[in-house]
């Protein structure tokens, strides 16, 4: 919101002659400004705009105008002949005289010494974001948004600066006004309520969030009001989903004729005709929904930002979605002259239908010989597919008769009062509450659940108390500027629930909301709680605006570990703006140039609340008879000396602006250390099992960011803004104690073992594959095979190749490139939005395709148009083996299925038309856009971004039952009163 | 200056309470140290010991390394590889089935290790209640050790709860503790348990005459290979007439139709010495996946997990045992007017109705089955097996007399079968005893053959009559240098 002046006086002054009336609108990110100031350069006359924007001023002909606003680079234009002139300003965003929210306070962009970056409401006000985490998507360096699924409501995964833990998560903290959230996502907050995000990266930025800074810090400030009449502003977009790709199976002959390879006789040939496409069922084309209708306005002393927003997110995929209900209430203001306060609530209730909903293999491998149904009327659904191939169930029937409900209240509600006691030294109280209360009510019908339907219901809540108590003292002494901040914080996150399942449902009636209706029934219970008490010093000092130095200090103390509980963490940030030295005052090409350096400490403490105190795991046990009973066994050991992983990192980094900023860019080089891991290290099956939690290990991430903003054209009808951001991370695990090797990942979907492992100079999400070496032209009768079998490369050398023990690390699930490449061009009222985004070098194991392609599994025929290339003696040059190999189990195990996981995405194109004022109506646009219209990938699954984002770290990219994004076509409004 | 006394205070105050502030309190959760108290917690632990123990039992799993014996097979595709593997004698050390068993056995050991340990603590409970939570743990440790050292031989043998690497130790060793441990157990557990174990009168924890029972099967595995310590004949003898003797205390005999077995209507019977029990309706540890689909053929819906090897079903004696161990009639996509027989099966072998819950779970008209999971129970120790095992041992420590013959022929009346031949030699009769035991536990039950076969070294020579219609071997074991005995130990032990 730009802050709303009121016009206070207008005066001509009249001189004698050659006075020339002009009049004109001045805009500002095409938006009319009012209050900006018109004046007459070296002379008298100057007038502020009105609420439209508009000015009219005399002036002698020859004079120059000079316009200024804040916010906005001065414009000077000369007056000629013409009596119109309309002037548009530039935002001066990218210039250094923003303000930047670091945490407990926040500083000028010119004086930072950190790795920050800022994405503001701007940079994605003409798109159609759903989410506050789509919204950072490409558009900070250093910063990688991968979508894990296309379902609504899902949660990406977000790495600043790649991942250092291989146990505990690698999310970032997010920090929304003040708290620290711990039992909502980043998704709780409306992107449309967001003012800025503040990405702090580097240690000297992220250390004054001490153990809880290690990932990084994502600060989230909502908007505030300024004072000003109301202004009424709705946004609202409608958008249509489509699935951005399906499988390209085979036709119903071709896969008889496969099949009959395989098992003989199974399908007579000659009767198919008919092929049952079950993903066009399953894909379905949705609309969604998304309004807002925000509130804004204040008085001198008293001001409000008020908004409510209404979602409906139906996904690509059948009979799942979510609607959100939102509501907040942001008023700040002045109650005494050195009392001030600000109150920040965001309440939501979101309904989710079906939120688990995935995309299982066994929609593309269900026999295309079988229909959906087995009668007329379409009532009962065929499961005789599933006799006929042995996949778990008839995917159609598993998506539509699902009924899974989850309803979800949020708040995020902070309240702060800042006491001035003097011009240099203020104290602020911050009380932040963020909580979730949340029940799933489940439905399993017979289809769902042959012959045992059942209900169940479970209810959670979890809250986050944080109270930050800063005292600030800030003070100039001629050439030497110092701000010293200490804190106190105090927080704790409490969780508890309960679960009550059913079983033998007796009827469906009543859905899922009378669980007495089970046969039988169990409860169960959990509780959880965590707290942290931390002390926080920072000391900001600035000599002569040349030299920066920001000190910080931060102890933490953690309840969730018994020995080790506290912790220190340390940094220090250097700067250093090379322009203000007299010996650059003639660089007349550079607008700003600094140098940044710094180094710091931040911990991890995210394992569960408990985990060191080795409790007895919990089952239940019912003697074979009807009544079940408690059953507790031992569980992982105690482990009371585990303490904080640690994460050193130093970065070094340029900031440069040139021709007063139509070119700037930001670069960054990083090294980050993390070590004392808290690696689950594995106990040996001989002794139980389980894993021991301990501090060994070490990740290295080291990487570099490049932030380009340039605007390459700019006249007073024409404008072409352009950003390019590029990040590079290099991920590698150093050290895992005794371990050189350790197997990770599911064996979920028909793997028998893991495909995932963590190796000592190799990077985490490294997959653990056979290598594939194509297919024997001619039998070898040493190993044991024929022509047309899969041939591996026998790694461990024993002649006997292929085996899980010739598996070998390669490739990585981690991308090692992000791009994010952004354009708005304006040509008079219109602007072009053009953004794309990128990430590259990673590899996928396409289980599905795996799945579908071959005739190995459990699923025995394989669907996959393309598999029907097989090999045979007339056809060498196939992709595929020969039906029925007896290579292909272990085929699964091969990099034959590991694709290159790249890809290119035009993540929106979007044109906006900028209505001609109306009477009542300031502003108007109208943008009709289009999302994930292409992709340019060799990826040979549905989505690449979905299938690299889906697991963690070290087990990722495995694409198996995932729920692809959507290709989306917005139509959007924006109108303010 | 007077706020910043207050805020002076404030901080004060917030740190003096911080040790409370930071201190972990798992309300919903059990700690060791607040656990092995009462009586409860004993009970809590022993179920946790057979949640555990259960979980080894309610899949194929292990039982995959029990395949070299002539009696089970399967196809050699899909998910089967791993189960094949031991069939056709070609097992690596990363196969996934068999560390079911070895994966889950030692955490029975784990835990039944801690509840040794702890039992004593228990001062709220009385002494018989410390006792018999201790002989149960005893019992669940020397069985899961006697299950390991035969299907690997020398294994890490782990007493504690530790995390330490230990060394493998021999069958020497291992056997030596077992027999210490159902000592202990004999002589803690109780005749019978009293409370919720007790289902239908039946008891459902390991009793004296469980403990009893498995130490007579131990005794007479030793006197066989690798120990071939003969005197354990006597001692095998011994203990399984404790058990006959006592039958009617301990609530054992024979059920009157072998089909009540795997009919689904007879989950706890007065045949199981020693048993799994499940009912699907609770946790995975409740749940039994061995059938009903489990066993099934694929044209009737089944998973087409194992099936009969064709010599031993041809030799296998008719009567209505043999129509309660193998299915006879197959309804192709259960229609009933396509009934056929194995042969006309996709795999054409005989299937097993083991654990297919027959009069539960399968439609008699179609062969329809409505759930892949079910309540069946697992017979580890089925009182035929303590006759034959009394049968085998008394003949082979004192000569054939009757009361061996009545111990067999008990088996074999309710088999549908004569008496044995009379007058039999030593050596003839145990061979007499070992191939009932063969039918009578054919197929996937714990008391497998492959057990028989290893302990009296004929694995090879059961082989001799392989059919050419069952997958090729690759391997070759041998009696003499008894290769593909053990299965291989796991890549991750």
């Amino acid at each position: 919101m730009k802050p709303l002046l009121v016009l206070l006086f207008c005066f001509n002054v009249l001189l004698a002659a050659a006075q020339q009336h002009i009049t004109g609108t001045v805009t500002g990110s095409n938006t009319p400004l009012q209050g900006v100031s018109v004046h007459q350069k070296d002379g008298k006359a100057s007038t502020l705009t009105d609420a439209e924007g508009k000015y009219s001023i005399d002036v002698p002909s020859g004079a120059t105008l000079a316009f200024s606003y804040v916010g906005y680079q001065d414009k000077e234009v000369v007056v000629g002949t013409q009596t119109t002139i309309d002037v548009q300003l530039e935002s001066t965003a990218s210039d250094l005289s923003e303000v930047v929210v670091v945490g407990y306070g926040t500083q000028k962009k010119k004086d930072l010494t950190g790795a920050i970056a800022t994405v503001s409401s701007k940079a994605f006000q003409d798109q159609p974001v759903l989410n506050a985490s789509t919204a950072l998507q490409g558009r900070a360096t250093g910063v990688a948004v991968n979508s894990t699924s296309g379902s609504p409501g899902s949660t990406p995964k977000i790495r600043i600066r790649g991942a250092n833990s291989i146990n505990t998560t690698n999310d970032p903290l997010y920090v929304v006004d003040g708290i620290a959230l711990a039992s909502n996502d980043l998704n709780s907050i409306n992107p449309d309520d967001i003012a800025t995000m503040d990405i702090l990266k580097d240690a000297s930025a992220t250390a004054i969030y001490g153990s809880r800074g290690a990932n990084g810090v994502v600060i989230i400030t909502t908007k505030k009001g300024a004072k000003g009449a109301a202004k009424i502003t709705y946004d609202g977009f409608l958008s249509m989903n489509k699935p951005i790709k399906k499988y390209d199976l085979m036709d119903v002959k071709t896969f008889g004729n496969i099949a009959n390879l395989i098992s003989p006789g199974l399908f007579n040939t000659d009767t198919l005709t008919t092929s049952t496409d079950m993903q066009s069922l399953i894909f379905d084309d949705a609309v969604i929904q998304n309004h807002n209708l925000s509130i804004t306005g204040g008085s001198e002393n008293i001001h409000y930002y008020i908004s409510g927003q209404y979602q409906d997110q139906p996904g690509v995929i059948i009979n799942n979605d979510m609607k959100t209900y939102g509501l907040r209430a942001n008023i700040g203001g002045n109650l005494t002259k050195k009392l001030s306060f600000n109150l920040n609530m965001g309440i939501k209730r979101v309904n989710r239908h079906n939120p688990d909903a995935a995309l299982s293999y066994n929609a593309f491998l269900w026999p295309l010989t079988e229909p959906i149904y087995t009668d007329a009327d379409q009532t009962q659904y065929n499961r005789k597919g599933s006799r006929i191939i042995t996949v778990a169930s008839q995917e159609y029937m598993t998506l539509k008769e699902a009924n899974v409900d989850n309803f979800a209240n949020q708040a995020v509600i902070t309240g702060n009062a800042t006491y001035k006691f003097t011009d240099w030294l203020s104290f602020t109280t911050n009380i932040g509450l963020d909580a979730l209360t949340s029940k799933t009510a489940t439905l399993k019908n017979d289809w769902i659940s042959q012959g045992n339907p059942s209900s169940s219901q479970s209810y959670s809540e979890n809250y986050a108390i944080q109270n930050s108590n800063v005292l600030t003292f800030h003070k100039a002494y001629g050439l030497h500027d110092l701000t010293a901040t200490a804190v106190m914080e105090s927080s704790s996150s409490k969780g508890s629930g309960f679960t009550a399942t059913g079983a033998g449902l007796s009827s469906m009636v009543d859905g899922y909301n009378n669980l007495a209706l089970n046969s039988t029934q169990s409860i169960t219970s959990t509780y959880s709680n965590w707290s942290q008490l931390s002390y926080v010093g920072r000391v900001i000092y600035n000599y002569d605006n040349r030299y920066m130095v920001t000190g910080t200090f931060r102890r933490d103390g953690s309840s969730k570990f018994q020995n080790n509980k506290w912790g220190s963490f340390p940094s220090i940030g250097l700067g250093w703006n090379v322009l203000n030295e007299s010996f650059a005052k003639n660089w007349k090409a550079f607008s700003h140039l600094k140098l940044r350096g710094g180094w710091g400490i931040t911990g991890n403490d995210r394992i569960s609340p408990y985990t060191t105190l080795g409790l007895l795991s919990q089952d239940q046990y019912a003697y074979g008879s009807s009544a079940a009973y408690i059953a507790y066994y031992v569980g992982n050991p105690a482990t009371p000396n585990l303490k904080w992983e640690t994460t050193k990192q130093a970065d070094a980094g340029l900031d440069v602006g040139f021709f007063n900023d139509r070119l700037s860019i930001t670069a960054d080089y990083y090294n980050k250390n993390t070590t004392d891991l808290l690696l689950a290290t594995t106990i040996a099956n001989y002794n139980g099992g389980g894993s021991l939690y301990q501090n060994v290990g070490k990740v290295n991430n080291k990487g570099f960011e490049l932030g380009i903003n340039a605007t390459p054209v700019t006249t007073d009808n024409f404008n072409w803004s352009t950003y390019l951001n590029l990040s590079y991370n290099k991920n590698m695990v150093v050290d895992l104690g005794e371990d050189s090797l350790l197997l990770l990942g599911s064996t979920g979907g028909i793997l028998g073992a893991q495909v995932q492992a963590l190796q000592v100079g190799k990077p985490m999400g490294s997959f653990y594959l056979t290598k594939w070496a194509g297919i024997y032209q001619q039998a070898d009768a040493a190993l044991g095979y024929s022509a047309g079998d899969n041939r591996f490369v026998d790694a461990n050398g024993n002649n006997v190749s292929g085996g899980l023990d010739d598996r070998m690390v390669m490739g990585s699930a981690t991308p090692k490139y992000q791009l994010g490449f952004g354009n708005d061009i304006t040509y008079k009222d219109f602007t072009l939005n053009i953004y794309i985004q990128g990430s590259y070098g990673n590899d996928i194991y396409n289980e599905n395709y795996a799945i579908i392609s071959s005739s190995t599994s459990a699923s025995s025929y394989p669907t996959l148009k393309t598999a029907a290339n097989y090999w045979t003696s007339t056809n060498t040059g196939a992709e595929f083996p020969t039906v029925g190999s007896k290579t292909n189990n272990n085929g699964l195990y091969s990099s034959h299925f590991l694709q290159d996981g790249s890809y290119t995405r035009l993540k929106n194109l979007g044109l906006t038309y900028r209505l001609p004022k109306i009477k009542n109506i300031s502003a108007a646009s109208l943008t009709l856009s289009a999302q994930n219209l292409f992709t340019i990938t060799k990826y040979k699954g549905l989505d690449p971004e979905v299938a690299a984002g889906s697991g963690g770290d070290t087990q990722a990219g495995i694409d198996l039952n995932t729920y692809p994004s959507a290709k989306t076509y917005t139509l959007r409004l924006n109108i303010t009163f | 200056m007077k706020y910043l006394v207050i805020i002076g205070m404030a901080l004060l105050t917030m740190s003096s309470c911080s040790k409370d502030f930071l201190k972990e309190d798992p309300k919903s959760s059990i700690t060791p140290s607040n656990f092995y108290q009462s009586a409860s917690d004993l009970d809590a632990a022993v179920r946790g010991i057979i949640v555990l123990n259960n979980l080894a039992w309610n899949q194929t799993g292990g039982l995959a390394c029990t395949f070299g014996s002539d009696d089970i097979t399967t196809w050699r595709g899909g998910n089967k590889f791993d189960i094949s593997d031991f069939d056709t004698y070609q097992p690596n050390s990363s196969n996934a089935k068999m560390i079911i068993w070895w994966d889950y056995f030692y955490q029975v050991i784990k835990s039944s290790n801690q509840l040794i340990l702890k039992y004593q603590d228990a001062t709220q409970a009385t002494e018989t209640e410390r006792n018999n939570a201790a002989g149960a743990a005893y019992f669940f440790r020397a069985m899961d050790y006697f299950f390991l050292t035969r299907t690997w031989g020398s294994v890490p043998m782990p007493l504690g709860v530790t995390t330490d690497t230990t060394s493998l130790s021999t069958p020497d060793e291992i056997y030596t503790q077992i027999v210490s441990d159902l000592k202990n157990a004999e002589s803690m557990l109780p005749d019978a348990w009293t409370g919720e174990s007790v289902v239908s009168g039946y008891q459902t924890l390991p009793t004296t005459g469980s403990a009893k029972a498995l130490l007579a099967n131990v005794y007479l595995t030793m006197a066989g290979w690798p120990l071939k310590q003969t005197d354990k004949y006597a001692l095998a003898a011994e203990k399984a007439g404790e058990v006959i003797d006592n039958a009617s205390k301990y609530g054992y005999g024979l059920l009157d139709s072998c089909s009540y077995l795997w009919d689904g209507l007879h989950h706890v019977n007065k045949e199981i010495v020693f048993g799994a029990f499940y009912n699907y309706v609770f946790s995975w540890a409740n749940q039994n996946q061995m059938g009903p689909m489990n066993t099934a053929a694929g044209e009737e819906g089944g998973w087409d997990e194992l099936f009969g090897e064709i010599s031993f079903y041809n030799k296998f004696p008719a009567g209505p045992r043999k129509d309660a161990t193998y299915q006879t009639v197959y309804y192709q996509n259960n229609d009933h007017s396509k009934a056929v027989d194995y042969t006309k099966l996709l795999k054409a072998h005989p299937y097993f109705w083991k654990y297919r819950e027959t009069g539960l779970l399968v439609d008699p008209l179609t062969h329809a089955m409505s759930n892949w999971e079910s309540s069946a129970t697992m017979y580890i120790i089925r009182y035929p097996e303590v006759l034959l095992t009394y049968a085998e041992a008394k003949a082979m420590s004192s000569g054939v007399d009757q009361s061996a013959y009545d111990a067999i022929n008990q088996v074999r009346k309710r088999a549908g079968l004569e008496d044995l031949q009379t007058g039999l030699s030593q050596t003839a009769f145990r061979d007499s005893v070992i191939a009932e035991r063969g039918w009578e536990f054919a197929g996937p039950e714990p008391a497998a053959r492959w057990f028989d076969l290893i302990r009296t070294e004929t694995v090879a020579q059961a082989n001799k009559d392989r059919s050419s219609a069952e997958e090729t071997i690759v391997g070759q074991p041998n009696d003499e240098t008894h290769s593909f005995y053990w299965a291989p130990l796991p890549a991750i032990m």
